[in-house]
């Protein structure tokens, strides 16, 4: 089977990394290999974050340009940043309070590409339930509600509750079922 | 058999434990520092007796792996890159005498360079040393050449290097593993003072037998499969052929695969570059019209190929001089070379109307910042508040970050605020020209390499303010305990080492500890260190501004935590935003004044004190 290749972007401290470690863990569950790239040290101060996360065969830890079927963005000039990354018929999912999104430049690009976009305040979202940092958690959910790609919202699920440290398990699995119901109310219209 | 998803480090860890390694020592810097960490955890799970110590720097750690080693145990010890320049004394005396037992060094690069001052490529610090260098592509490579390494080490008694690139440090792979054992090898030191306190005459015979066993190391390299190999066919010849060696390697493989041309490009990967496979590169040289050299960071390869008709790479301007080989400046490289010699190019699936897009969009640039919270931000708000005209020098960590605050002029080396804080003392000096200088220095970084320009400083009569920005921790590299702490690397209790002793031991007889969260005190303070470096019976001041990073101790580094707001005092000035640089402050075009990010606000009302306007408030509950 090809590689599935998948990108996450955002700032520092918006849980980039613990967002990857879930989607990572659920596919190694589900007998993928995995290989994946994450940013550390000076770059992690309050900079851009690029997350790179390759399922099935490969030696190389770093997704290509025009090469990632799944482009998570927990900011939305992060995500415009890393338009590049979007391979032709790929999934973009966006934490955005922007209505509409995305800007019209953008948008004809995405059409052009024939990228599926979603978009959907996330962040908001986690705020509102007491847990500003956690728009990664809500973003999860959200994503799995499509049923798009071999990880299934179980799965997801599943891992958040085996990883998360356990003085915020709860927390985070209440906010990925609110990313979720979200998601499953855009998807049935 | 369990399988986990590692981190590079971890799978590094990981191989050194199952090669029975028994002492690790390490000083923390990107992309190294998972290294040591990764090593305590499986020794806790698997209760296994290694000894793992953070040392005080690499030298350090390199000096105390030596002695281990030449007790006949098995060793590692570990930095980044620049890491190895601190212990490259060690290192080039260690390959003289070589060792007992198997002693590896792990050198992390960082092309990019993304958390680092240089680029620069441990292959060649192998090379001047002369000692084995091994280069993997994955984590998992990785942690089967650790186990390579030290097999070889111990064989030919010799210090072995393994150099991962940032992304084999910092990737993330499944791996498989089992229950890890014990190595019970015990100490034995025999004396042989020829060899471990040799003098120069017999130091040159070390040299003949160094010589010796890299020439017989050289022979084994040329057969190290699957580190060292190609994939030509017998008979057949090849307008192109590429030579890869560590992450590029990997990315080629990848990349040929993809598009269907493993078969018609041949690849020689080269995970064991030194000492060279002349033999291996030759035969590869002669099946191929042109040769395509992709190494991290520099040409260590390239220069060892004779034959410059043939081969293209950094010399022959097809391969970028500096910076990461990212796929898509790999994709770019190929496709080059490909359109050169005539060859089918790659899938032309670039485009440049999306660069254009995304530059056209104007985006926010973020660069990186001091934490809302930082008490560094406190201690540079002071510092440049009470000697404006002064020249900054400062030193590596997050602190450098003083950048932003227009606090840090100079940042060269660990260790360097006070070292160059001396240097423009003295030229200032003989012009007869009073130049306030204010150094800054971490911590860590002051244990690591402060002492000796300190007690330099001191004994030569500099006179400078020494704020040593103290957040009890080793904050950039992922909240290492420092010396300070008397926490050891595997949690036990150490003893802990003060710095205001060492600081007087170095001979400093002004120290003031100040609480940098306290603006008004730590500006008193600075006025009283000034006057005391002016005063003719002055000398050098030190100030120590301590308080607890916000990173390493959440629950206690804001024992008083104050919800702030902007009243309609605020006058725009901008002031806080330009001198302060808070995260969490920025300008609100709606209700025309500064407003507070409260999802990033640590609440640490610091940015009370300092306001000129005295419009920034604690909320009334």
């Amino acid at each position: 089977m090809a590689t599935i290749n998948m990108v996450l972007c955002g700032l520092g401290g918006q849980g980039i990394l613990f967002m990857t470690r879930v989607l990572a863990q659920a596919a190694l569950d589900k007998g993928f290999d995995i290989m994946g790239a994450e940013t550390h040290g000076m770059a992690q101060r309050g900079g851009s974050v690029v997350s790179h996360l390759r399922l099935g065969e490969g030696f190389g830890s770093l997704v290509r340009t025009y090469s990632a079927h799944f482009l998570f963005a927990l900011e939305e000039s992060e995500a415009y940043r890393n338009l590049s990354f979007l391979a032709p018929e790929s999934r973009l999912y966006v934490n955005t309070d922007a209505r509409p999104f995305p800007r019209e430049e953008v948008k004809a690009y995405l059409e052009k590409k024939n990228v599926l976009h979603r978009a959907f305040p996330a962040g908001r979202m986690a705020q509102d339930m007491g847990a500003p940092m956690s728009s990664n958690l809500a973003l999860l959910g959200f994503f799995s509600a499509f049923g798009e790609g071999p990880i299934s919202q179980d799965d997801l699920r599943g891992t958040i509750e085996k990883i998360s440290p356990v003085r915020f398990r709860d927390k985070n699995l209440v906010i990925f079922d609110a990313g979720l119901e979200r998601g499953l109310k855009e998807r049935d219209g | 058999m369990k399988k986990e998803i590692l981190l590079g480090n971890g799978a590094i860890a990981l191989g050194l434990l199952e090669a029975g390694c028994q002492v690790v020592t390490s000083y923390p810097g990107t992309p190294s520092s998972e290294i040591l960490p990764e090593v305590v955890r499986f020794v806790k799970s698997d209760n296994l007796n290694t000894y793992a110590e953070w040392s005080s720097n690499e030298k350090v750690a390199l000096d105390n792996a030596f002695a281990a080693a030449i007790t006949g145990k098995r060793v590692a010890c570990c930095m980044k890159q620049v890491g190895l320049n601190v212990a490259a004394d060690s290192l080039m005396s260690a390959a003289y005498m070589g060792t007992i037992g198997g002693f590896v060094i792990i050198s992390c690069d960082d092309p990019g360079p993304h958390s680092s001052q240089t680029e620069q490529d441990t292959r060649f610090m192998a090379r001047l040393a002369k000692v084995p260098v091994l280069d993997p592509a994955t984590p998992q490579e990785a942690r089967e050449m650790v186990g390579v390494a030290m097999d070889l080490s111990e064989k030919f008694r010799i210090p072995v290097i393994l150099r991962p690139a940032i992304r084999v440090c910092h990737a993330r792979q499944s791996i498989r593993f089992d229950t890890l054992k014990d190595n019970d090898k015990k100490s034995a030191f025999e004396k042989d003072p020829l060899r471990w306190a040799a003098t120069p005459r017999f130091r040159l015979i070390l040299h003949r037998e160094l010589n010796k066993k890299l020439e017989e190391i050289g022979k084994r390299f040329e057969r190290l499969s699957p580190y060292n190999f190609h994939n030509l066919q017998p008979g057949r010849t090849y307008p192109l052929g590429i030579i890869a060696g560590g992450v590029p390697s990997a990315v080629i493989r990848d990349m040929l695969a993809e598009e269907g041309l493993a078969e018609d490009i041949p690849l020689l990967k080269m995970g064991a570059p030194f000492p060279f496979p002349e033999g291996l590169a030759g035969e590869f040289l002669s099946a191929c019209e042109k040769v395509l050299v992709v190494e991290e960071t520099d040409t260590l390869i390239e220069y060892l190929l004779r034959d410059r008709n043939k081969v293209m790479g950094r010399l022959s301007g097809h391969v970028p001089a500096e910076g990461e080989l990212v796929p898509q400046v790999t994709h770019k490289i190929l496709n080059r070379v490909f359109k050169e010699l005539h060859l089918r190019p790659l899938r032309q699936d670039e485009d440049l109307e999306v660069t254009e897009l995304v530059k056209g969009l104007e985006l926010p640039v973020r660069k990186p910042t001091l934490c809302p919270g930082c008490p560094h931000r406190a201690a540079f708000f002071a510092i440049r508040k009470t000697r404006p005209k002064a020249i900054f020098t400062s030193d590596i960590g997050c602190y450098t970050l003083g950048l932003n605050l227009g606090v840090v002029d100079t940042c060269l080396d660990m260790g360097a605020a006070i070292t160059m804080a001396s240097g423009f003392y003295h030229a200032f000096e003989q012009d007869k020209v009073e130049q306030p200088i204010v150094a800054t220095i971490g911590d860590s970084t002051f244990f690591h390499s402060g002492t000796a320009g300190l007690l330099n400083a001191v004994y030569n009569g500099a006179r400078f303010i020494l704020v040593v920005l103290d957040n009890l921790t080793t904050a950039m590299t992922g909240m290492q305990p420092t010396p300070a702490l008397g926490i050891r690397a595997d949690g036990s209790e150490g003893k802990a080492v003060s710095l205001e002793r060492l600081i007087a031991g170095c001979g400093v007889d002004y120290i003031e500890v100040v609480d940098p969260y306290d603006i008004e005190t730590t500006t008193q303070a600075l006025k009283k260190a000034a006057d005391y470096v002016n005063e003719p019976e002055g000398g050098l001041a030190v100030i120590i501004a301590r308080h607890p990073c916000l990173i390493a101790y959440r629950d206690e580094a804001i024992p008083d935590k104050k919800v702030v707001m902007v009243t309609d005092d605020c006058v725009e000035c901008n002031f806080c935003i330009e001198r302060f640089e808070c995260p969490a402050l920025y300008h609100d075009q709606e209700l025309g004044r500064t407003n507070i990010n409260r999802m990033i606000c640590s609440n640490c009302g610091v940015c009370i004190q300092i306001c000129p306007k005295g419009a920034i408030v604690e909320r009334e509950q």
